[in-house]
């Protein structure tokens, strides 16, 4: 009786388990982002580590990001021409791919390459600490983890992402540029002049607040990881896995939202 | 690495922002054209004389007396161009791409460096055409009440 009651109430509390226990992950993030930026907010404050994560955050990125947004900018710019052929509208190119990369592919792909380079790296390195009982240590030395690891990687992410994404709208802009220039007979002065005139303030800016949005989910996503990492070198690999692929989801669940708010209708 | 990417950036905002607000004096003479609407028309733009590119667009003011758009046109100087020729603003498709073109005159003389082109067509307003087609104006009122 007692084999048959287990069996048929096993999807049941599969599904009870499944949902109590993301909703414990939820809840367990969240009560860590507010610690993280209660934190940030009170203080004491570590200026020489949040420069440091800066660098390591923002600068050591531009490589990468600015890899990412030219080939981005370059094949959008490819598209769009093939999009706008179809109805005799090649030239409105440059305006579409500036506006796609300002409000949207900038921010995002920035973001996403940090969550791979930066996310990681942050799980990894708390992680690794957490492994050999140094953030134990730290707090016998009467030093918050969280003010001294969580809120200057916070601070560090949520200022360097948006400069990141100025460099990446940039750098994406002047791939769509060199191709259209390059390759499909656009008159280069006229492309930027139809460029510049035809983006406004709130296009950029509405994609650096996403960046600034999506830089809190990297590091809060890297530093949960690493904090809570369990089982010793595995458990370190894990978090950095964990970090990067919840991260990225995040920043493309939180875009949708971000862009829902400033579309306006 | 880091360094040249902001050279780079830095470099392609300077080259966005003032790309178009060059003199034009620097290669070719310069001829000014006035026309009663310019439309997409930008700074730097094409002029162009049977399809091949003989100069640019260098500067589009608004004469404040006439209500006239003021352009000043940037000429290869290997071309010469009659004194009668025509300046007309087109456009490659239907949303852009507008630039000049000069369609030459038969006069003897040529213009001159800072000569007035005297004979222009302005851009037509597509989407007004299209309106007017699309919502004839002596269309009666009940047909337009949708």
């Amino acid at each position: 009786m007692g084999a048959l009651n287990g069996g048929v109430t096993a999807p049941i509390r599969a599904i009870g388990r499944l949902a109590s226990g993301s909703l414990a992950e939820v809840g367990a993030v969240s009560l860590f982002a507010l610690r993280g930026v209660a934190a940030m907010v009170i203080g004491p404050w570590f200026p020489g580590q949040i420069l440091r994560q800066f660098a390591a955050i923002g600068f050591f990125s531009l490589p990468v990001v600015s890899l990412t947004a030219v080939f981005t900018g370059a094949a959008l710019a490819l598209n769009i021409y093939t999009g706008g052929g179809r109805f005799n509208a090649e030239q409105i190119m440059p305006q579409i791919v500036a506006l796609g990369l300002t409000r949207e592919l900038g921010p995002v792909l920035a973001a996403l390459m940090l969550a791979g380079r930066v996310s990681a790296t942050i799980a990894a390195e708390i992680g690794a600490m957490r492994a050999t009982e140094q953030i134990d240590a730290m707090r016998t030395l009467s030093t918050d983890p969280f003010h001294y690891l969580v809120a200057p990687r916070i601070v560090a992410a949520m200022v360097a992402l948006p400069l990141l994404t100025l460099v990446a709208d940039t750098i994406g802009i002047a791939g769509g540029w060199l191709v259209a220039t390059l390759t499909l007979d656009f008159n280069p002065a006229v492309y930027a002049r139809s460029t510049v005139d035809f983006i406004e303030a709130w296009d950029v800016g509405s994609g650096l607040v996403k960046a600034v949005v999506f830089g809190f989910i990297i590091a809060l996503m890297g530093c949960y990881n690493g904090y809570t990492a369990s089982g010793g070198a595995r458990g370190v690999g894990r978090a950095a896995t964990q970090a990067m692929v919840s991260a990225g989801i995040l920043i493309f669940a939180s875009d949708y939202v971000l862009t829902t708010l400033f579309t306006d209708r | 690495m880091g360094v040249v990417v902001l050279g780079l950036t830095a470099a392609f905002l300077v080259y966005l922002f003032t790309v178009g607000d060059f003199g034009g004096g620097r290669r070719g003479y310069e001829l000014t054209a006035r026309f009663g609407q310019v439309g997409a028309l930008a700074q730097g733009a094409d002029v162009r004389v049977a399809g091949v590119k003989v100069g640019t667009v260098s500067k589009i003011t608004l004469d404040p007396a006439t209500y006239f758009a003021q352009t000043r046109l940037a000429i290869d100087p290997e071309v010469k161009l009659p004194s009668d020729s025509t300046a007309k603003i087109t456009s490659d498709g239907l949303l852009g791409g507008a630039h000049v073109v000069i369609e030459p005159g038969g006069a003897p003389d040529n213009l001159k460096p800072g000569g007035e082109i005297q004979n222009t067509q302005g851009a037509i307003d597509l989407l007004g055409l299209i309106g007017e087609v699309v919502r004839p104006k002596a269309a009666p009122p009940e047909t337009g009440a949708e």
